[in-house]
């Protein structure tokens, strides 16, 4: 079952050129797809349109079986999480546990289920110890990791990742792609934007945007095996795969290369 | 020696009159020239506090920077006789974000700025603009453009530029290619190594990507909890044991090997640099 | 940044921490009025007692509440000063001629010049200050040699006197009651206690929780901001900008250098801020739940009668004497 469709979506900020024109797609339920593509080709935008941030200039987006358009973009919010890139201007709340509650506030849960559900999911984080610290004595990872339990907390049914770790270093990067792996085991539909490959593949299923337009779209297998695509997206090909296209040019490639080649630029 | 640090010790001070060390006796020295340095480390491990040091923006609590002679400690600018520009002219720093630098209506008026701050004729300094303009790979049309305007990418380089223009020895970058998309990245890198080889000027970039620092540095600097923990060649770093409690990466390419030697249960005779080296290799074994 | 407070909250365990933040707010304002009700020195020395009191047994040392009033030192000693001078009724206490001759004016300007040039070196800034007018005081009234040039006299009655000394007390009380305020009460907590006092407002269209909400995010933010201040100006220093030199002209340009970057990161800043609130359910004006809801004790009816009772006195003491 598709839990997100999209139809022909165009967009364009004051009247420039088309940050995404005719944009098809769709996500089903419990998936984990990854929305790859080069700076400015739209993928933050695609995020703020399914979630009514900004307002389509046409084409139609359907969460759940529901049109997006101003009666139910409330309705819709409360069925989509976001963490967004940059740490430190998606922190509310004065201290952590005020930040986790935001959500939840807005959602009017009762006040002793929010104290319950703060203590819950900041455990899931591994920030219990940080509840009453204030955000800028947290390092960028943390406060990911902050935003990651109050959306968990409102118990949305998709989370959408925009570039979540592309500020972080290397061990905060690691921690929040364990935790989208977490969540996705849990039965949530996650959505991955990114420009790196290597986060990429751990996804089911990949869509390249270029300028704004879908130019790939497909399982994650598939995606990687088309040579043609991956060469003009303007993205880095993984090593292993390069290799893999190396040995095949000098026509050396053997089926137990191969494999393990494959194996290896899935990241198992 | 361009820049020497000695027994230097940096204290960030609090409200609470508990004061942050963010630099633990750095011992560290710094060629004019030929030198390609990363700097790396987790977040919080003090790079960015380590490279203010080099253009006295900051002075350390205890210990002193020398900068091309001059000898920067913690009351130096109490005493006023030194002036501090001109070494902030000799040892340019790009700031990570380039929104901390950019106001002036036209990418031209930015990129003079600095120059004549250090003052250089604005004639002169003009020409230089249409220089460097072309030197980070934008077009000379961009000078009449607002800064504000721009993408991300553009604006890190009108950032770069507006540094490239005050005609800096050493030319240092904090994390310059956080965020670019891996074709901004290398673009970004292949401009550094270009002022690197044509210029002859050392280059020092934070990075926290480890493929940048295999594929590029001269010499890489580690840095931990405030301690300079590594000062060496990259070659020698990745094979250490200690790079996993330092919290660092291992680079793409040495990844790939090694679970190939294992996969394929081969020993390579050499670490390979590129995949074409790699290639060359497996070619052999298969 | 790390440990930046907004505020001066300052951690502790008296009944003062335990108090709600309403009661403190309530508490606060009867006591400041009661202050303004007496007319009498004894009275409002009492009162002094009250605070003082109140300071021991809440725990706050006093150094804290004096460093509160460092900054309106200045604006004591004005007063002062003016209340001395210009009240000329009730008995002379003292009076004496203060004379300038061509000597003590070069002397006294050689005084001034070197009070201001040393000033920066001594510790005790307030207490020098002191010291040199006194001493100025005191040269003009006894030390008289050479032809004179004018001479006044200063005549100090027994009305300046204690009206000085009581417009100085009742600062000090004031000033020590917001102290005790947020030095016990988090500014979180302060914003939460205000926004429920303000409530009753929304009948007259002001909504105290949107107030509040804006004044949690600027707290949640003004370190962030102090932060980046910091670092444009690094950046910007980094190009050659020295902002403790410069001609006027140039003084303008580095302050547009540190202010644009300042104003445009900001909007960037709202921006992402709005969007991530917004996709986070809120929506301005809508009734929320809280995590934080205030609860009101024993406690703190106990200290309300307790200022009310305060109050009364007050009023008792100003309508019988
Ligand atoms: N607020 C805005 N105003 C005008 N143009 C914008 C704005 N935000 C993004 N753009 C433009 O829209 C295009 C797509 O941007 P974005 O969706 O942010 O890309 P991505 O997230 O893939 O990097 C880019 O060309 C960008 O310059
Ligand atoms: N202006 C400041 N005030 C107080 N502490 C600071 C300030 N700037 C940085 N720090 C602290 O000093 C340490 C080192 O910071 P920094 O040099 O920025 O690290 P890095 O660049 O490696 O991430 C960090 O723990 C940081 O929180
Ligand atoms: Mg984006
Ligand atoms: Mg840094």
């Amino acid at each position: 079952m598709n839990i997100i469709e999209i139809k022909d979506l165009s967009f364009s900020y004051q009247d420039e050129v088309d940050a995404l024109s005719n944009v098809t797609l769709s996500v089903k339920k419990g998936e984990w797809v990854s929305v790859l593509g080069h700076n400015g080709s739209g993928k933050s935008t695609l995020s703020k349109l399914i979630i009514g941030l900004l307002k389509a200039d046409s084409g139609e987006i359907k969460v759940d079986g529901v049109i997006l358009n101003e009666e139910s973009v409330h309705d819709i919010r409360r069925k989509i999480g976001i963490v967004f890139q940059n740490p430190d201007n998606q922190f509310v709340g004065v201290t952590v546990e005020d930040d986790i509650a935001f959500g939840m506030e807005n959602l009017c849960f009762e006040q002793s289920d929010i104290v319950d559900k703060i203590k819950e999911y900041a455990e899931k984080v591994s920030m219990s110890e940080y509840l009453k610290k204030e955000p800028h004595a947290l390092s960028g990872g943390q406060k990911q990791r902050v935003a990651i339990a109050g959306i968990l907390a409102m118990k949305t049914d998709i989370i959408i990742f925009d570039e979540a770790t592309s500020m972080l270093d290397p061990k905060g990067r690691e921690s929040i792609m364990n935790y989208i792996k977490e969540i996705n085991k849990a039965g949530v539909t996650v959505i991955t934007i990114t420009h790196d490959m290597k986060e990429a593949v751990l996804s089911d299923r990949i869509i390249i945007l270029k300028e704004g337009r879908v130019i790939a779209c497909g399982d994650t297998n598939d995606i990687l095996n088309d040579k043609e695509t991956l060469n003009s997206s303007n993205l880095e090909l993984l090593l292993p795969l390069k290799l893999q296209y190396l040995l095949d040019e000098a026509n050396l490639s053997n089926d137990k290369v191969k494999d393990i080649l494959w194996q290896l630029s899935l990241n198992k | 020696m361009a820049i020497k640090f000695e027994q230097v010790n940096f204290e960030y001070p609090s409200f609470d009159g508990t004061n942050f060390s963010a630099l633990k006796d750095i011992n560290l020295e710094i060629a004019e020239k030929g030198e390609f340095i990363t700097l790396i480390g987790e977040t919080g491990s003090g790079k960015s506090t380590l490279v203010q040091h080099m253009n006295a923006l900051i002075r350390p609590t205890t210990g002193s920077v020398t900068i091309y002679g001059i000898k920067i400690e913690k009351d130096t600018k109490k005493k006023g006789k030194v002036k501090l520009n001109p070494l902030r002219q000799r040892v340019g720093l790009v700031f990570q974000f380039p929104e901390y630098q950019l106001f002036e209506e036209t990418v031209l008026k930015d990129i003079i700025f600095g120059p004549k701050n250090f003052g250089v004729k604005e004639s002169v300094a003009i020409e230089r603009a249409k220089q460097v303009i072309k030197h980070v790979g934008l077009d000379e049309e961009y000078l009449k453009r607002s800064p504000f305007n721009l993408s991300g990418g553009e604006k890190k380089r009108v950032s770069i530029a507006g540094i490239l223009a005050m005609e800096p020895d050493i030319l240092v970058l904090d994390e310059p290619t956080s965020g670019l998309d891996p074709k901004g990245r290398d673009d970004l890198l292949k401009l550094f190594m270009g002022i690197h080889n044509d210029l002859n000027k050392t280059v020092i970039i934070i990075t926290h990507d480890m493929n940048t620092v295999y594929k590029y540095a001269s010499r890489v600097l580690v840095m931990n909890e405030g301690h300079l923990v590594y000062d060496g060649l990259p070659q020698e770093l990745f094979s250490k044991e200690n790079i996993k409690s330092w919290n660092l990466d291992i680079p793409d390419i040495i990844t790939i090997t090694r679970q190939l030697e294992d996969k394929l249960d081969v020993n390579f005779d050499s670490q390979p640099h590129t995949i074409q080296e790699l290639f060359e290799l497996v070619k052999e074994v298969i | 940044m790390k440990n930046i407070i907004i505020g001066q909250y300052l951690p502790g365990t008296s009944f003062l921490y335990k108090m709600d933040p309403r009661s403190k707010i309530i508490a606060l304002m009867i006591l400041m009025i009661s202050t303004f009700i007496l007319k009498d020195v004894t009275h409002i020395l009492i009162m002094l007692g009250v605070v003082l009191l109140i300071l021991k047994i809440g725990g706050i040392p006093i150094v804290r509440i004096a460093r509160g009033l460092k900054p309106i030192m200045i604006l004591l000693l004005f007063t002062f000063t003016f209340q001395i001078i210009f009240i000329k009724t009730g008995n002379l206490i003292f009076d004496t001629e203060l004379t300038l001759t061509v000597f003590t004016l070069p002397l006294m300007i050689f005084i001034i010049l070197f009070w201001y040039l040393t000033r920066r070196y001594i510790k005790f800034k307030f207490l020098y200050l002191l010291i040199t007018a006194f001493g100025i005081l005191t040269m003009l009234s006894l030390y008289t040699p050479g032809s004179v040039l004018s001479s006044s006299t200063l005549e100090v009655y027994g009305d300046g006197l204690s009206g000085a000394f009581f417009i100085m007390v009742r600062l000090i009380i004031i000033v020590t009651l917001s102290t005790i305020l947020t030095l016990t009460t988090k500014p979180t907590d302060l914003n939460l206690g205000l926004e429920k006092i303000l409530k009753p407002l929304s009948i007259i269209r002001i909504n105290a929780e949107e107030i509040a909400m804006i004044i949690s995010i600027a707290l949640r933010y003004i370190p962030t901001l102090l932060d980046e201040a910091n670092k444009i100006m690094l950046a910007q220093a980094s190009r050659g900008v020295d902002f403790t030199e410069g001609k006027f002209k140039d003084k303008v340009m580095q302050i547009i250098s540190l202010l644009v970057p300042m104003f445009i990161i900001s909007f960037k800043r709202s921006d992402d801020l709005a969007n991530a609130m917004e996709a986070r359910s809120f929506v301005p004006g809508k009734r929320r739940t809280r995590l934080h809801t205030l609860s009101w004790h024993n406690l703190d009816t106990t200290v309300i009668v307790f200022c009310i009772f305060i109050f009364i006195s007050a009023i008792t003491v100003r309508v019988m004497f």
